[in-house]
């Protein structure tokens, strides 16, 4: 008999369907992986699970049924659950070692020596030992939730629900809470279930389920899956059929393709399931520009950009350039500096010390800069947009912020939206629309005015496969056909590599500055650019 | 129930409200209100502005002018020489409260018992301010009239005027003590909304629904911090009162202090409640702040006696805890009746039951599951 039962659960949100039907068993001591698209269902289903949502069906764990959170109650102290969002159940004023008292307090654990170790024996997997009085609002997001995973952790929970924990968390972090994780199944004989957006990780987990809008779609091992999807995978070749679609590094067909096949990854699962459903996936295009500029051979040139946060130095001495027309990949662990820095590229955080100089024009007083706003494009982490208003109305909003002329704006606005696929949800709220639709609506609001430098931070995390193959083929088109230079903050290692040069910090210290070629030979034994972030951060691998 | 549960749960708030600094707004917050509205609100008119044409300037005009200008409630300007038209565009341009006309022959025709007229002019921008300054015209003119005329009209009636509670009409006795009803109707309630609502907010509301942490628990380890917090204002509102307002107290302080208590917990259940239908901090204060104030201002018999209601208004005043709590605070300020009186027990008893009832709806309707 299994763990873990999930029975025909459906969960329902003021009337709409949010996960219909899912059943699923698991053993102790397993990893079991959620992946989908947002909105397909999976947080439903882990609220559920652990007994926080009203659902129908019925779970049975460890010999012990409930079919409501209200019977679910007496299994809560063998039940762990971290919801979706970094740090979010974290209180930003109390400290790490207040954390894990206030979180024992509340599971109602004795004191005893071997909670003592047990907490120390955590304290240290997460790495956040030195930092036990550090209010949890001042550690970097990948600090936040480690000490969300040990805090969820510290009542010995037989079953862990996790959603999307790695999720805008670097490399290096995501590594750690997966350590922590396999650590405590093998040790505590814990069932996880974590919902992941990076296929590596689900790659690693004991059975892997898709969702998709409501609905588990496929199950199985890691190289299962793969197996249903090898003979559609492709090296990168022009489609010719309908049921067909090229990405950065692949081309997926149903209909067989003349050319060579290529070893697929888990993502192949999110395209071939849209291709099989008949799903329109969105052509991306790019037509030239309204106004051709002549875009100089240095954009940016910073010279020892410093930032200090009081004695904390958020950015030291970092120089930097970006060139006419590259894709410039600035990568780092949370809390390394990248937003800072991009934060002080705009102005929004007044420069230390150290020199800009952008456009050819070095920047000392507001009024510089203001002149230079035309010519600068930036979409925030959050995306900024209005939540109650349309796409529509949002876009005509920043385009008058821009003083664009009316007819202009409506021109361009109606072509950007055709171009890159979101024409449809043209009158609908960014609140009830996929992430991956607000980004490149975002991405479209900031190219309204056409600029020359376009600063994007972090815009692929929380975004679906399908999502963010679009948003490269948008962002190298713009390159192609406007050559402007961009520069990008991702946690994607495989983004990385459709960057024309990386620049790494670490620290606040900028450790590295080459192209991914150039980075591979340095490297040699690299097998992904992943081992190549860890190699400068630390010695593992 | 687990003390040990409650007690981290306590332990939090208490940390998060003094690192947050909004500890500071629990105590800054009443302090605010009891001094603004309280200098703020003056229904007594001092210092009217009043313009006297003394067209007679005989010895009883000029008595009569004298008098008013020897009262405090009168800044007076005795001119003459000046048109009716001109002293009348003096109020237009609001720099005169009130014109007095003394007419010429005042002094023989009043001799001659021929009932001479005295004009007067008042500012009726504030009807209620206009009213009290006629009334206090029409004052001075009888006293002066009853004086200097030393033989008494036969049919004039002297009015031996003695205000009850509150002898010298001071305003501060009228109105501080109904602050002290509205400040422990709103504040409370604000932060136990906010308590709540910011968890649900933020997403550490998890912590509850996920784990075993029973709703009685999790609820009273929100009520007990705000309970603790706003005990200590009622004493802090009372030495504003009766120090800086110079309000007299004649009643029992344990009355004030028990029936403070069950009103700050009828305001606690307020908030819970707003906390079950709200989701942002910014709702929770605003519907706070409207379910609150209105009532606690407009029932609160400050600006209008409940008594002197009718119908609906009547009916909304009863609705409200408000009256049942001013009602045994105006007692214990000004009267000092306290439980002798069945009045003040019967509402010290609806006190206690809306407290109760308030809290126990709060708490079944705090749910403990997403949505």
């Amino acid at each position: 008999m299994a763990d873990l039962e999930l029975k025909k659960i459906t969960v329902t949100h003021k009337r709409v369907v949010a996960i219909k039907d899912a059943s699923l068993r698991a053993q102790e001591g397993e990893i079991v992986g959620f992946i989908g698209a947002d909105g397909a269902g999976k947080s439903s289903l882990m609220h559920a699970v652990a007994g926080v949502a009203s659902f129908e069906g019925e779970v049975v764990f460890k010999g012990r049924t409930f079919r409501s959170p209200k019977e679910a109650e007496p299994l809560k102290p063998l039940i762990g659950l971290m919801p979706q969002g970094i740090g979010l159940v974290l209180y930003k004023n109390l400290t790490v070692d207040e954390h894990l008292t206030f979180f024992t307090k509340i599971r109602n654990i004795p004191e005893s020596p071997s909670l003592r170790e047990y907490r120390q024996r955590l304290l240290e997997m997460a790495g956040l030992s030195p930092f036990t009085d550090r209010p949890a609002g001042k550690l970097s997001g990948g600090m936040k939730q480690k000490l969300s995973l040990i805090c969820t952790l510290i009542h010995r929970p037989k079953l862990l629900i996790l959603d999307e924990p790695t999720t805008g968390v670097d490399p290096l972090s995501r590594l750690e809470l997966w350590d922590i994780l396999d650590e405590i199944r093998k040790s505590e004989g814990t069932i996880a279930l974590v919902s992941t957006a990076y296929m590596e990780e689900a790659a690693k987990m004991d059975r892997v389920y898709l969702f998709d809008s409501g609905e588990i779609i496929a199950s199985g091992t890691a190289s299962e899956l793969l197996e249903k999807v090898a003979e559609y995978s492709y090296e990168p070749t022009p489609c010719t059929t309908r049921r067909c679609i090229t990405t950065m590094d692949y081309t997926y067909s149903i209909d067989p393709l003349d050319a060579p096949r290529k070893t697929p990854t888990l993502e192949a699962l999110f395209f071939i399931n849209a291709l099989r459903e008949g799903q329109q996936i969105p052509h991306i295009e790019i037509s030239d520009r309204e106004n051709k500029i002549a875009v100089p051979p240095v954009v940016m040139e910073a010279k020892g950009l410093t930032k200090r946060f009081g004695d904390f130095v958020a950015d030291d001495h970092i120089d930097m350039q970006l060139r006419g027309g590259e894709i410039l990949g600035l990568l780092g662990a949370n809390g390394a500096g990248k937003t800072t820095f991009i934060k002080m590229l705009l102005g929004l955080y007044p420069i230390d010390e150290g020199e800009l100089t952008l456009l050819g024009k070095p920047i000392k007083s507001a009024k510089e800069r203001r002149e230079l706003k035309a010519s600068i494009g930036y979409v925030s982490q959050q995306f900024s947009l209005y939540k109650d208003m349309t796409v529509r109305e949002n876009l005509h909003y920043f385009a008058s912020m821009h003083a664009l002329d009316i007819g202009k704006a409506q021109e361009r606005i109606s072509r950007y939206a055709k171009e890159l696929g979101f024409e449809k949800y043209m009158d609908e709220l960014p609140s009830d629309l996929p992430l991956g639709i607000n980004q490149r609506f975002s991405v479209a609001a900031a190219l309204l005015h056409e600029p020359v430098v376009l600063f994007l931070d972090e815009p692929t995390s929380g975004v679906d496969a399908i999502a963010r193959s679009q948003f490269w083929q948008m962002i190298t088109l713009l390159k192609k056909k406007w050559g402007i230079s961009i520069l990008i903050t991702t946690h994607y290692m495989s983004e990385a590599e459709y960057c024309d040069r990386i620049v790494l910090l670490k620290e606040g210290k900028k450790v590295a500055d080459d192209s991914v070629e150039n980075l591979y030979k340095k490297f040699p034994k690299a097998k992904s650019f992943e081992e190549i972030f860890l190699h400068y951060y630390e010695d593992r691998i | 129930m687990n003390s040990g549960v409650i007690a981290a749960y306590i332990l939090k708030e208490f940390k998060e409200l003094l690192r947050s600094r909004m500890i500071a707004i629990v105590y800054i917050l009443p302090t605010m209100i009891i001094i603004l509205f309280g200098y703020g609100i003056r229904m007594e008119v001092t210092h009217a502005r009043t313009l006297i044409i003394d067209n007679d300037r005989s010895k009883i005009s000029q008595d009569l002018t004298v008098r008013f200008q020897n009262s405090k409630y009168f800044d007076t300007k005795v001119v003459t020489g000046i048109t009716l038209k001109e002293a009348l565009e003096s109020i237009k341009r609001a720099k005169t409260d009130i014109l007095i006309i003394i007419p010429d022959r005042f002094e023989k025709e009043l001799l001659k018992r021929e009932k001479p007229e005295i004009a007067v002019f008042v500012d009726g921008a504030f009807p209620v301010r206009a009213s009290t300054m006629e009334n206090y015209v029409k004052g001075v003119i009888f006293d002066a009239a009853s004086t200097i005329l030393k033989e008494k009209p036969k049919n004039l009636v002297t009015i031996n005027n003695r205000n009850l509670f509150n002898q010298p009409m001071r305003d501060e006795d009228a109105i501080v003590p109904g602050l002290i009803g509205l400040i422990l109707l709103v504040a409370p309630a604000i932060l136990s909304a906010l308590l709540i609502v910011k968890e649900k907010e933020e997403g550490t509301i998890f912590n509850f629904y996920s784990s075993a942490v029973s709703r009685g628990e999790f609820i009273l380890a929100k009520i007990v911090p705000v309970f603790i917090l706003h005990s200590i204002n009622i004493f802090i509102l009372f030495l504003w009162a009766t120090w800086l307002f110079e309000v007299p107290f004649r009643g029992s302080f344990t009355l004030y202090w028990l029936s403070s208590e069950l009103y700050i917990l009828t305001s606690i259940g307020i908030g819970l409640l707003v906390s079950v239908i709200t989701r942002s901090q910014i709702v929770a204060i605003v519907l706070t702040i409207i379910i609150t104030i209105i009532p606690g201002f407009l029932y609160s018999g400050m600006l209008m006696p409940i008594s002197s209601m009718s119908g609906e208004s009547k009916i909304e005043a009863h609705i409200y805890p408000v009256m049942y709590y001013n009602h045994i605070i105006y007692d214990t300020f000004l009267i000092g009746q306290g439980l002798d009186s069945p009045k003040n027990r019967l509402y010290l008893v609806i006190l206690l039951f809306y407290a109760l009832f308030m809290l126990l709806l709060g708490s079944r309707l705090v749910k403990k599951e997403t949505g």
